[in-house]
């Protein structure tokens, strides 16, 4: 089915809720105007119950200055078809208020927080409106607003954040970070525990905030590229990606085909060596240093490849709007087949010990398990969500760049069957998770072996004509943490008004809250480490 | 007799032309290619300066024109043309980075500009095992006991702890030179700060740096810690770990590699 279909077939729904809904149409979005905010909640329970949408993430937007006051856009997507839905309201500037979705789709409360951080917009009726991004900053400071300067000198005062307590006969206390003891990003962990048990966990993030969406704003184009690439180190491919592809949708750039191959390799190896870098991570916490070890030499051998193939360990510098800046050649990609083989070989032994050790295997199993109802209501995506069968894949269900393209080999009606077997064994629990990591890795690799020619057509096309003011579109791509979406909306002399980048990590952060319950402190570290967030991709 | 004639008549009608050269401050075949005029330091592209290379070339001067000095952090070689006297036995010894010109326009006015200098760090030409070994034994006779570092993140991307972690993996192994990653500033020699010092961040470094023993080295790494990098000094960020807290060693780089690391560590180990 083609885009357009797709959308006709959505609207013709749609429209039987609200006949003064406007309509507009971009590629595979489509967008709807409410004009009434208070019609909102009504809305979005209809989407829910009748097309199985899920919430995606709301983006806020102030566009005071084109007299259409904040405007919240809430993204929703289907998993069945290639569609991106956005429900448009405007809230006016004397209000400040807008309807909280909490009771519809629990993952929205993140987004309010966030909303209600940088633009001092309030939903209404959301239960937890704490600080979530900006720490001990004044009440009156909102730093997406446009009448706030990116440089501004913000006065700070210290204040105690409020954590909620937990009080019993007891209950203790376990302040942790910001400043963790491994070599990690900085978090907050506060955890509540009754004997080794613990009983709640309060997480605080937000302190590598850097304003990366404010200091998009007042870059060049072209340099957005090189900032989308540090949002979170470990996925500047994916990253990146999503940032062309939002503004090559929005240029209506058809890019050579060689580019998308050359992306395609680079987000699989970026895969590749980040999930080695994970496993071998799960690996140390356990306390089993002989599989991390030889893991970490797998990863390493994947970034001294990368570092042959594009000049950086960690993949910097390779995508540019309207292509890519690395050439791959022929004899690299032998290179490429030639180390993965190597390196997928000694994976396989490692592996193959590994499920025959059961000391390893005891301590994975049944160790921080996630029920399948909060997964879906949290809106998990990537390993976190594929591990208890939730299946979301941006490759699959909103195909990008060369996916379409790639032809897996079909698998023998006994493979299907031992893979529907090894599924049924996914509870959600951190093996769960190895075990995705582990199909993830394999994939992958079969998704690199499928690429034997490169196409000649070209690394990259120019962007020669000025963007239209206040053109919008939606980017995205699968990260090695999940669906990454980077939403950004054009100013004028191609300048961007608004970037809004959420990536997998936070929409999958909270989840940590739940899945610790009643797990001992000591597998702390090693739930955390197999859903390996990034702390930089959620405080931005 | 023919040819005889014409070779005769060839000598006699040789008229005579002035024997001055028209314009002597021009470059002319007058001058000889290979004359030897002005001794240049020109590296070749790949030329790697060595110790070794260093000595020999001081030695094989007879006027002591070249010296050599080797310093911790830099090699460096001085060529005095005021004491040269045009032997040419250096560039036999070191095709690759002494070349000699034909060149006549030599006078300076300042003694010093005689002196040519060429300079190279020492990381080139050695590899990280002999930067690792020349680490531990400083770490041996400095502290006889091991190094200790403690990493914080101020609020990087997350590219450098990749690389710092990549220092603790088999292939890099950072601990067989006497170098460890400790899990409390208190037990720290070394912070180990990357990241553009994020402002929410500000106050942890504050308390993390007031908690480490004296005496304590500061390292920044990454372009961000150095000066803010991509990021810069905006409302959340502060623009440099050194805004914050005082650094000793600034290592760049985004992210540096594990070799830069070590380097830099090396570094901040020769200032003690």
């Amino acid at each position: 089915m083609s885009h357009k279909e797709i959308i006709s077939k959505y609207y013709s729904k749609l429209e039987k809720f609200d006949s003064d809904i406007k309509k507009i149409e971009n590629n595979n979005e489509l967008h709807l105007v409410l004009n009434d905010p208070n019609k909102l909640h009504d809305f979005c329970k209809f989407l829910k119950h009748d097309f199985d949408l899920r919430l995606l993430t709301i983006i806020c937007c102030d566009e005071r200055k084109l007299n259409h006051g904040f405007k919240i856009r809430h993204v929703f997507g289907s998993d069945a078809d290639d569609f991106f839905l956005f429900v448009t309201t405007s809230i006016d500037e004397s209000h400040l208020y807008f309807p909280s979705l909490y009771d519809v789709f629990p993952s929205s409360i993140l987004y309010e927080r966030e909303i209600n951080d940088m633009f001092g917009l309030t939903a209404k009726e959301n239960p937890n409106i704490k600080p979530l991004i900006l720490h001990d900053f004044p009440n009156d400071i909102f730093p997406l607003r446009k009448d706030f300067n990116l440089n501004d000198d913000v006065k700070r005062n210290l204040k105690q954040f409020e954590f909620t307590p937990i009080t019993g006969e007891g209950v203790c206390e376990i302040p942790v970070g910001p400043i963790h003891a491994g070599i990690i990003e900085p978090g907050h962990f506060r955890f509540s525990v009754l004997g080794e048990t613990i009983i709640n966990l309060e997480t605080r993030l937000g302190y590598t905030h850097k304003g990366i969406e404010k200091l998009a704003e007042s870059m060049p184009i072209n340099n957005v590229v090189f900032l989308s690439e540090r949002i979170s180190g470990d996925e500047s491919i994916a990253n990146s990606v999503a940032f062309c592809q939002a503004i090559e949708k929005i240029a209506k750039l058809t890019i050579p085909q060689k580019a998308e191959q050359i992306r395609l390799l680079f987000a699989e190896l970026e895969r590749i060596y980040n999930h080695f870098g994970t496993l071998g991570g799960i690996l140390a916490d356990i306390g089993f240093p002989y599989g991390a070890s030889r893991l970490n030499i797998l990863k390493e051998q994947i970034m001294q490849l990368n570092e042959r193939l594009s000049g950086s360990r960690i993949l910097f510098g390779v995508n540019q709007i309207g292509g890519v800046k690395i050439n791959i050649t022929d004899e690299m990609l032998i290179d490429i087949h030639f180390v993965l083989d190597d390196a997928f070989q000694i994976f396989e032994k490692i592996f193959d010990h590994l499920k025959s050790n059961p000391s390893v295997m005891d301590r994975l199993r049944n160790t921080g398990i996630i029920e399948k109802q909060p997964a879906r209501d949290l809106g998990l995506v990537g390993i976190s969500s594929r591990c208890i069968g939730i299946e979301t894949d941006t490759r699959q269900t909103h195909p990008y760049g060369y996916y379409p393209s790639i032809n897996l080999k079909q698998k023998t009606l006994r493979e299907t069957m031992e893979h529907q077997v090894e599924l049924q064994k996914r509870i959600g629990d951190v093996l769960s998770r190895f075990m995705s990591r582990v199909d993830d890795l394999r994939q992958s690799k079969a998704i690199i072996d499928s690429i034997i020619t490169l196409k000649n057509d070209g690394l990259s096309v120019s962007m020669d004509d000025e963007l239209i003011p206040y053109s919008s579109g939606l980017g995205y791509a699968e990260s090695h943490r999940g669906e990454t979406l980077h939403w950004v909306m054009i100013g004028e002399d191609n300048s961007i008004f608004r970037y809004k980048i959420r990536t997998a990590s936070f929409s999958n952060w909270p989840v940590i809250e739940h899945v610790v319950l009643n797990n001992i402190v000591a597998d702390f570290p090693v739930i955390n480490k197999s859903f390996d967030f990034s702390y930089s991709g959620n405080d931005l | 007799m023919k040819k005889n004639s014409d070779k005769t008549n060839h000598l006699i009608d040789m008229s005579f032309k002035s024997a001055a050269i028209k314009d002597p401050l021009k470059m002319d075949d007058t001058i000889a290619a290979n004359y030897r005029g002005y001794v240049v330091l020109d590296p070749d592209k790949d030329f790697v300066l060595k110790d070794e290379t260093g000595k020999m070339l001081e030695n094989s001067c007879p006027t002591h024109a070249i010296t050599f000095q080797n310093d911790d952090s830099n090699l460096q070689i001085h060529l005095d043309n005021g004491k040269c006297i045009l032997c040419g036995n250096c560039q036999v010894k070191s095709p690759e980075l002494i070349k000699i010109t034909s060149q006549f326009d030599l006078a300076k006015k300042r003694r010093d500009d005689l002196i040519e200098t060429f300079s190279m760090s020492v990381p080139f030409g050695k590899t990280y095992d002999e930067l690792g070994q020349e680490l531990k034994n400083k770490i041996n006779k400095i502290f006889g006991r091991s190094l200790t570092i403690r990493e914080i993140d101020a609020g990087s991307c997350n590219g450098c702890e990749i690389e710092i972690n990549a220092l603790n993996n088999s292939v890099y192994d950072i601990e067989r030179f006497g170098i460890t990653f400790v899990a409390s500033p208190r037990h720290a020699d070394i912070l180990l700060v990357t990241g553009p010092a994020s402002k929410n961040m500000e106050r942890a470094l504050k308390i993390a740096y007031d908690s480490t023993p004296n005496p304590k080295i500061i390292i920044a790494v990454g372009a961000c810690a150095c000066s803010g990098g991509i990021f810069g000094n905006n409302y959340a960020t502060t623009g440099g770990i050194d805004s914050i807290v005082p650094v000793n060693v600034y290592i760049p780089g985004c992210p540096p590699r594990p070799q830069a690391l070590l380097y830099g560590i090396l570094m901040a180990i020769n200032k003690i």
